[in-house]
């Protein structure tokens, strides 16, 4: 999948997540969390592991994150990679 | 659900839950959405901009997840009206429902705090680490609305005081004249200054977010608060990255805010490492140069007098069609900025 429009997908109520792309150069990854300190390196793991998948290498990801579990990661990025990934035109 | 508050009705409850948590209701917003619970509205918020604000909840429903629903669809409205990072001033108890929303205080002031959300500080001062000089340094922030001698001769006498001067433009779309504009005549009309470094002030500096009050031009306690914050933000996180030890100002002889500001200055800068210059202005004809005076003599087509008052750089954008037709938009804007 390739990220090619700005989208977004989740909230910011508790144990969900919002979800931010971009197109970019390059592969960022940023987290804000109220549990970044304990768990910043496993929610990254489970984003690394979704773009892996989709075979993502460009574009910017940013989370803001209120203690969501792994499959409220993977479903609110999902969503997010396929929305940023439709063609405008269609 | 969270929904848009559009109908007259809808707004006055509103207004009126704002009231009541004793916020002052400002109807520039961009959204107003409310929550509504058995017909009853028990949480309400705006934003303007990329700032959010009258951020309100039914006192006898608070501590629950209103204010993230609110926040997250605030959020979502923002992004896709192409903003990216978010701030709100609260007052000081209500820090932490924002943190626990993932809004990071960029300020705290004894009266009020200013949070973020979306990492934009970061990424300012990421995207301008290039220009960052060693030594001591000196600021200068300017509207330059537009460009005048007056501003030159600022630049002139800061620069030769320091080994680099960051000459900060203000970012904010609410003067007369449009950023892009004002950013290229400064860098014209201080392009031989081998020191000086223009860079854009961002949110970050005499911003909509960090001084309102600036462009509101009301004089009333959160003025000073947000000229205080604006410039404890300056002194906290923008001087330590730049490497800034000194802060320039022209003397203002007109506008109160502006001279309110350079007082405030005075207080806040040099307990925290900062020296803050004074520097007389520029007269011509035996009256002090002003951006202000500029814009006068634009609006009246007295082109005499503006071959006076600015460099040829700003005079040619001034006789273009662009400069022509923001004169004739002044004749009818009582605005001072």
């Amino acid at each position: 999948m390739e990220i090619r429009t700005k989208a977004q997908a989740g909230t910011l109520q508790s144990s969900d997540l919002q979800v931010f792309l971009e197109p970019a150069p390059t592969l960022s990854i940023e987290i804000e969390s109220t549990v970044k300190k304990q768990f910043e390196h496993l929610i990254r793991k489970t984003i690394e592991e979704v773009l892996a998948r989709h075979e993502v290498r460009q574009g910017h990801v940013r989370v803001s994150d209120r203690g969501a579990l792994d499959y409220a990661i993977v479903a609110r990025l999902e969503t997010a990679l396929r929305r940023a990934s439709a063609n405008p035109q269609s | 659900m969270v929904c848009e508050l559009l109908s007259r009705r809808d707004i006055e409850r509103a207004r009126d839950l704002i009231r009541r948590c004793a916020l002052d209701f400002e109807d520039d917003f961009d959204n107003l959405l409310g929550i509504f619970e058995d017909g009853r509205l028990v949480a309400t918020g705006a934003r303007s901009g990329r700032v959010l604000k009258m951020l309100a909840i039914d006192p006898d429903r608070q501590g629950g997840d209103l204010l993230g629903r609110l926040l997250g669809e605030l959020t979502r409205l923002g992004y896709e009206a192409g903003r990216e990072n978010f701030f709100i001033f609260t007052r000081p108890a209500s820090t932490d429902s924002f943190r626990c929303l993932n809004f990071v205080p960029l300020v705290r002031h004894p009266e009020a705090v200013l949070l973020e959300t979306g990492g934009g500080l970061a990424r300012y001062l990421l995207e301008r680490e290039a220009l960052v000089r060693p030594g001591e340094n000196g600021a200068l922030v300017v509207n330059c609305n537009p460009f005048t001698f007056g501003h030159r001769h600022l630049v002139e006498q800061a620069a030769a005081r320091v080994p680099h001067l960051y000459l900060f433009v203000v970012r904010e779309e609410l003067s007369a004249f449009p950023f892009a504009a004002r950013l290229r005549l400064v860098r014209e009309g201080v392009r031989d200054l081998p020191n000086v470094r223009v860079l854009d002030s961002g949110d970050y500096a005499v911003s909509a977010a960090t001084f309102p009050a600036y462009f509101l031009k009301r004089k009333s306690g959160a003025a000073r608060i947000q000229m205080e914050m604006d410039l404890l933000l300056f002194a906290e996180k923008i001087a330590p990255f730049f490497g800034i030890g000194r802060r320039f100002i022209g003397t203002e002889p007109y506008c109160r805010t502006t001279r309110d500001y350079s007082r405030c200055m005075r207080k806040l800068l040099p307990p925290r490492g900062i020296e803050v210059t004074r520097i007389e202005r520029l007269e011509a004809e035996g009256e002090p140069i002003s951006a202000y005076g500029v814009r006068r003599a634009l609006a009246e087509g007295d082109f005499e007098r503006l071959r006076a008052l600015v460099p040829p750089t700003t005079l040619a954008y001034l006789l273009s069609e662009e400069g022509r037709a923001i004169g004739r938009r002044l004749l009818t804007d009582p605005r001072r900025h």
